[in-house]
Formats: C-alpha cells, structure tokens, sequence
C-alpha cells in the first residue's frame, strides 16, 4: 500500500516538475501574477461560503449550552444503541468484503497488463471510474429509494462506491507489479491460469490485503454517515436524537462513534504492519 | 558428429520497424553440448536466443526442436513445443514471497496443466523432484527460506533449478550473469557446465565476457550485425577474431 502511494505520489511529483522548478518561478512576474490570481480567488471562496468568523465569537454561548444539555453521556441508552453499533460496523463490513470480491476481476480487466482485450479494458476502466465518481452518500440515497430504509440499503452504497476506489488501486498494484515471473512461468509451459495464480496472485496479495482492510477502516467511518440518509446504523440514530433535542444521548452516540473508529483504526493498521 | 537437439538454420528477423536483426542466422546443440553466442549490444544474439525459444516469430528460416519446426505453430502446440527448453534470464525471475521449493515445483506446472494447479495448489507429487534439482545446484539447505532472501548468485542458481525442474533437453541462458559480481558469475558458469557435461543438456548462453567464453564453452558463436562471423571450438578461434566482434562498435558508434 505504502509503496503504491508513494510510487504515485513521486509520479504526480515528476508530471508537475516542470512548471516546479526555481528556475520558472523564482521572483518572476508569472509568479506574482500567480499569487494574485490565488488570493483572488482566495477572496470570491470566502464570499461565497458567507465566512463571518464574528459569529463564532456570538454563537459560543449556544455551543457552550448545547454542550451542557449534553453532559453527561445518557449511558442507560447504551445497551439499546448496541444493535446499531454493530449495524454500523457490519455495514462496512459485509460492503467492504463485496467489494473486494467483485473488485478483483474488474481490477484484472482494468490492468493493461493482465487485462484480456481492449473491450474489457475499457468497459472495466469506465465502470471502476463510474463506481468512484458518484460519492457513497450519494449511492445511498438512490438506494434507500429503491430498497427502502435500513442498512442493507448502506451496504450497498459502501460496496458500489468501494468497487471503484478498490477497482482502481487494485489495478495500479497489478500494473506496477512486477512482470519477470509472469514471463519465467509463461516460458516453462504454464497456461494463462497458472501463471495468474502462481506468479500474480502471490506477489500482489499481500498488498490487496493492505489496501482492503485501509478501505475497511474508510468504510466504517462513512457507514456513520451513511444512517443520516436513511441508511440504518449509528447515523440514524444520531439524526434522531438530534431531531428530538436528545443531546445526551447524542454525546452517548460520539462517545460510541469515537471508539468504534479508534478501534477499527488500530486493528486494521495492526493487521496490515503484519501482513507487510 | 551428434545429432542436434536444437537447430536454428537461416534464421532471418526483420522487426516492424524495418530494422534487420537476424540475417541467415544458423545454429546448432546437441545434447551434453554448450554453445556461448558472444557479440556487442544490439548484434542480434537476444533477438536469435528468443527466436529459439519460440518467444519471437522469425521472419525467415526454420527452428528444429527434436526434429519439429516450431516456428509455424502457435498457441498451446507451441507452448508444448518448447517444454523441451528451459530458460533463464539476466535477472532470477523467482516469485520474492514464496519458499525456494515452491519456485522450483513452478517449473513443473507444464506438465500440469489441471484444476488444482490452476488455483494456485503445487502439484504435491513433484516435491521430492524440486529437492533434487535444488540438490544440484547446491541449494537444498534453502529450501524453505523465502526467495526474496537469496544473494544474487544464489537467486540465480534457484532460477536454473526452476529450469530443470522442468526436466527440458536444453537449457537457453540469456545473460545469466550480466548482473551478478565475478565469483557468482564463476559459479553459475561452472553449474551450467556441468548439467551439460554430467546431465546431458544442451546449453546455448549467451555472454559478454570473451574469457568466461572461452573457458567454459565448447563452441562459441560469434555475431555480428545479425550475422554469425564464426562458429567453432574456443581453441579455434584467434583472439583477433574475438576483437574484431566488438571493435566496429566503436566506429559505428562514433559515425552516429
């Protein structure tokens, strides 16, 4: 994983080097006039999203006595708010693992290198790009009009939208992979499955593996939002008690947010230390 | 004289660009035989080493493998063709994650071409095969460290073992110690000498080193611009001969 994202990021780095270096930009006046152009449009961004910092100083007051109807945590709701919890946790979970599994022939297809023809290039190229384009809220809603509300509705929106993100890093692996043993296996007579299962799949296993459970962590933490639509788990809840001035156990429910996604955190960057 | 496992005869290779790689290239190995192709960067021996194996079409002449043209088959006929030659390559090639054994079982996997092999399963039976040959080249005491752990010349006697697992009549060795420091080219050099001598094979390397040529081979080729210049036995051959493969490099290069 590391290493794919720092392969990318140094490409990024050497595509901008150009328009980068000392020599164009030092002191000219391109460089001036590029700083006027920033601060401008620095200017017309704060006009439109009506930036008053005045009204933070104004509106402490309500902040502060939101914060004290909140207090303490309503931890009598605990065991009811245990059910969502682990809907939010399962939402991630069942979505992230769809994913996966319908990623990985997309991921072979999106790959020049492994893909079977140009069709199946570009028709995998275009689906992956749809997936990851349309945000997971936005699936969501589609889905809780189609489905109706409840999780399963959020587990779909979290696997389309994960098909794409995975979809696409998949391939990068397998593009950057790399190719001598693929080549050595095709060389000793092994067909086209053999030499995907004995030379592909274990030299970029353990890096799917790493990018699947950083997507599971991602996961976790949308599938909280993903309740505000409609889509069950832990979102759902905190948009009711919200909407019924519960402001205890709102702050049950941030309490209950923030160790799931401390949790999830830790274990799948354990997780991933050891597979790497 | 012995018959030829290996025969390249006439081979001609002009790539889409137009340029002439292989001009009436011919080439023969017989079994327990080793034949060192030498000459400069860019002088056709990788484009012939290929043409043998069946990795690139010839445009013109034939490639004899155990008496059977492969350069009109295609397709699994022609992957089946070439289980008969093994090959190796400049780098080792190994899978980094899996065990040294398990590259070395790779190799049989032509000769098993079924369901379980397909999901990834090594075929159990040749286990005991896969030992000997990393037996022969020296690295039994390896068999269950990961490949990615091995030196350079180690990696590279794994990679002849995947070879032979293969249980090929010839063995192409494409640069097989380009990149590795001088005591670990000796040893790869004195390992394919001896499944020449000791196992049988025909080997045909190809190399830049003049005097590991010359020490090891009992024939070497010389080409030049796509042609073969000579073709005989290291005592036959005048160090002259030898200069005159490299030196126009020069020339060439300076008048471009």
């Amino acid at each position: 994983m590391n290493a794919t994202v720092k392969v990318r990021v140094e490409r990024e780095r050497a595509s901008r080097g150009g328009l980068m270096t000392p020599g164009r930009w030092g002191g000219s006046a391109l460089g001036f006039l590029g700083l006027f152009v920033f601060l401008v449009v620095l200017a017309q961004s704060a006009m439109v999203v009506q930036a008053r910092p005045q009204d933070l100083i104004t509106g402490a007051h309500g902040m502060a006595d939101i914060l004290r109807r909140a207090m303490p945590p309503d931890f009598s709701k605990l065991q009811s708010e245990l059910w969502p919890a682990l809907e939010t946790v399962d939402i991630a979970f069942f979505g992230t693992t769809v994913a996966v599994l319908l990623a990985v022939p997309l991921a072979i297809m999106a790959a020049h290198n492994t893909s079977p023809g140009r069709p199946f290039y570009a028709a995998a190229r275009s689906l992956i790009a749809l997936c990851r384009a349309v945000p997971d809220l936005v699936w969501a809603l589609l889905f809780v009009t189609a489905v109706g509300l409840g999780p399963f509705p959020g587990a779909l929106a979290v696997s389309v939208h994960s098909v794409g993100m995975l979809g696409r890093l998949f391939a990068e692996v397998i593009e950057d992979m790399d190719m001598g043993p693929v080549e050595a296996l095709t060389m000793t007579g092994a067909n086209r499955l053999q030499v995907f299962s004995h030379a592909v799949v274990p030299s970029v296993l353990p890096s799917l593996l790493g990018i699947a459970l950083y997507r599971l962590d991602e996961n976790i933490r949308s599938s909280l939002v993903l309740g505000f639509v409609g889509a069950g788990g832990l979102g759902f809840e905190l948009l009711t008690a919200m909407n019924l001035f519960q402001y205890r156990t709102v702050s049950l429910l941030l309490v209950l947010t923030f160790v799931i996604v401390i949790l999830t955190e830790r274990m799948s960057a354990a997780l991933r230390r050891r597979i790497g | 004289m012995r018959t030829a496992l290996v025969e390249a005869d006439g081979l001609g290779m002009r790539y889409a660009t137009g340029r002439l790689a292989l001009d009436g290239a011919s080439l023969s190995v017989a079994a327990g035989e080793m034949v060192v192709i030498l000459g400069h960067n860019g002088c056709g021996k990788s484009t012939l080493l290929k043409c043998i194996a069946g990795l690139l079409r010839p445009t013109a002449g034939q490639v004899l493998v155990a008496g059977r043209d492969i350069t009109s088959l295609s397709g699994r006929a022609l992957s089946e063709a070439r289980m008969a030659m093994a090959m190796v390559f400049q780098q080792a090639r190994l899978v980094g994650r899996r065990s040294v054994l398990a590259n070395v079982v790779c190799g049989t996997l032509g000769r098993h071409r079924n369901v379980t092999s397909a999901l990834g399963i090594l075929p159990r039976t040749e286990r005991q095969h896969a030992m000997e040959c990393l037996e022969e080249v020296g690295l039994a005491g390896f068999a269950t460290q990961r490949a990615g752990t091995l030196s350079g010349g180690q990696a590279q006697r794994a990679s002849i073992a995947r070879a032979l697992a293969q249980r090929p009549a010839a063995l192409l060795a494409d640069e097989p110690v380009a990149s590795l420091d001088p005591e670990a080219s000796e040893e790869v050099m004195r390992l394919l000498r001896r499944i020449s001598s000791s196992d049988g094979l025909g080997v045909i390397c190809v190399l830049h080193q003049p005097e590991l040529a010359r020490r090891y081979a009992d024939r070497i080729l010389g080409m030049r611009q796509g042609r073969v210049m000579f073709d005989d036995t290291p005592g036959a051959i005048a160090d002259r001969q030898m200069q005159a493969l490299y030196e126009g490099v020069v020339i060439q290069g300076l008048a471009a």
